[in-house]
């Protein structure tokens, strides 16, 4: 039993020690925001927030994460940053295909809670694990840089 | 004075039996040693049966093959008696009065006592013959003529027992005893003489091993482990990492990953213990400070890579993402300035069986060229340490021609 506190909410649940965070937050909880990409922590699809840090939800076992605050794409737009950036997506109409752009959002939104006043350079580091094979790199580094000026 | 003597024979004896003692319920006295011995690591091939042998050892003068130490009559040692095998661990000579080579840690696992020895033999003898013959050993003349290491034990093989340091404590003693008799740690970690001989006076002070580097580990504070909490210590021998102070990565991975782990808790205290008392050997590679230097963020390929490939687990600031075991501040391995261990985990990549899956790390030596490995192994130093170390695409090269996995 597995006791998680999953977007503000304390949650216990019946899953194998080493299942991967993903597979519990789509199998289990029907939290289908977050996607499955690679699967060995090489693209940023599955991207969560880990106590405000982004993480590979893909490659973290549940039990590394019991008793810390995990927050996914779906509760992401409840924080003020959230709701920045999601605006601030909107705004640039960043997406194409859309699959990668919860990971995208939330490694965003860890950026500009750690720096709220990011500069290319920072935005460039922070968001190089996070791969788009639609290429809208250049939108989302302007979504960013909106948060980051205004 | 005999009262004086009986006292301190006394005394003695009780340092000895706390010494030797393992309560270890879930595994018999014999297993326990086994594995505090890591027979196992080279006793197997990847992918082979356990203790059945076969594993080349490399040498300048030809190449060793590991015996099966499986009670097999034929192939193994089933026909070995308690003497025998006592002899072949306490002086290196084995059934039929044949010497072995000092791969063979003999020279370490001497100082256990017969009734710790006949333990071991007894855990093996319960496991399942395995029929494999090991290769012949491919050694070239003179150094095939085994009867020679007889003048090379007269003179670097002490054929003694551990005896316990009464001034120390019984935890001192027990980490003694572990670190110089069955874990073997010297082996590696002791670099050798001219005549490829554990150089006392320079124990733990840290050697080369193929690819990879066995770190000082002696009390040293700079140099060594001496400035390691035993919290450290303790969680880098039973789990493979301690933030901020080491990972264990290539053969020391393996010895976490079939010897280590398996340790009751109070054995690694007790190890850590002995390890901070040992004596200081300022050589080797410092430990970095916990830093990040911002003057390594140049664009070009070294940075790139790192972006691309490393940072997900790494973080640019080394501090690890997933798992703190993947951090890469306050490691040795980021200060060395040839990048050794650098390059042999990018090429070996880190995937013990125990480690959690946030824990293991992929090669890169398919995914990446020399020029590229070079140049991500050198971000890494220049990132993380302060040697200014360097990689070149040549050695990357040479490395990966000689990848140990």
């Amino acid at each position: 039993m597995q006791k998680l506190m999953i977007n503000g909410q304390e949650h216990n649940l019946d899953v194998a020690d080493d299942m991967p965070l993903l597979w519990v937050l789509r199998d289990v909880m029907g939290l289908t925001g977050t996607k499955y990409g690679c699967g060995i922590a090489q693209c940023g699809v599955c991207t969560v927030h880990l106590d405000g840090q982004a993480v590979r939800s893909c490659v973290l076992p549940v039990s590394a994460v019991a008793g810390r605050k995990v927050t996914t794409i779906e509760a992401v737009g409840e924080q003020a940053v959230g709701q920045a950036v999601q605006k601030a997506w909107l705004d640039h109409e960043v997406v194409q295909c859309g699959y990668c752009q919860s990971g995208q959002i939330m490694s965003a939104v860890a950026l500009l809670q750690e720096h709220p006043k990011a500069n290319d350079e920072q935005i460039v580091n922070a968001m190089s694990g996070n791969l788009c094979r639609c290429a809208t790199y250049t939108r989302i580094r302007a979504a960013i840089k909106s948060v980051s000026q205004a | 004075m005999k009262v004086f003597h009986t006292a301190l024979g006394l005394v003695a004896g009780l340092l000895a039996s706390t010494v030797y003692a393992s309560d270890t319920p879930a595994m018999s006295k014999g297993e326990y040693l086994t594995r505090a011995a890591d027979c196992v690591a080279c006793h197997v091939v990847p992918g082979g049966k356990p203790y059945a042998g076969g594993l080349e050892f490399k040498l300048p003068f030809g190449s060793l093959y590991s015996p099966n130490i499986t009670p097999d009559k034929e192939t193994g040692i089933g026909n070995w008696t308690d003497d025998e095998f006592v002899d072949a661990l306490q002086k290196g000579v084995g059934k039929d009065g044949k010497h072995y080579y000092p791969a063979f840690p003999y020279t370490s696992y001497t100082q256990m006592s017969r009734e710790d020895i006949l333990a071991i033999k007894g855990y093996l003898f319960s496991l399942e013959p395995v029929k494999q013959m090991p290769p012949e050993n491919k050694i070239s003349f003179p150094f095939n003529q085994r009867w020679g290491m007889m003048f090379w034990n007269a003179i670097f093989a002490s054929n003694e027992r551990f005896v316990p340091d009464s001034k120390q404590s019984a935890e001192w003693n027990r980490g003694a005893y572990l670190v110089q008799g069955p874990g073997h740690c010297g082996e590696c970690h002791t670099p050798r003489n001219i005549f490829q001989a554990m150089s006392t006076g320079n124990s733990l002070a840290g050697a080369e091993l193929g690819n990879w580097m066995a770190y000082n580990i002696s009390s040293d504070a700079k140099y060594g482990i001496g400035a390691w909490p035993e919290d450290a210590i303790v969680s880098y021998l039973s789990k493979g990492y301690a933030a901020g102070f080491g990972g264990a990565g290539g053969p020391m991975g393996d010895a976490v990953e079939h010897s280590l782990r398996y340790l009751d808790p109070a054995d690694l205290k007790a190890i850590a213990v002995y390890l901070k008392s040992t004596p200081a050997r300022s050589e080797g590679i410092p430990r970095p400070t916990m830093a990040v230097n911002d003057a390594a963020l140049q664009k070009g390929l070294g940075q790139k890579l790192f972006n691309d490939t490393c940072v997900a687990c790494h973080q640019i600031d080394g501090s690890g993402r997933q798992s703190p075991a993947g951090g890469l501040a306050g490691l040795k391995t980021v200060n060395d300035p040839k990048g050794r261990n650098v390059m042999a985990t990018l090429l070996e990549g880190h995937t013990p069986t125990a480690a959690r899956v946030d824990q293991r790390m992929p090669d890169f030596a398919r995914s990446y060229s020399d020029a590229e490995l070079a140049a991500v192994s050198t971000f890494v130093l220049r990132r993380f340490g302060q040697s200014d170390g360097e990689v070149k695409a040549e050695d990357v090269a040479k490395n990966r021609a000689s990848a140990l996995h």
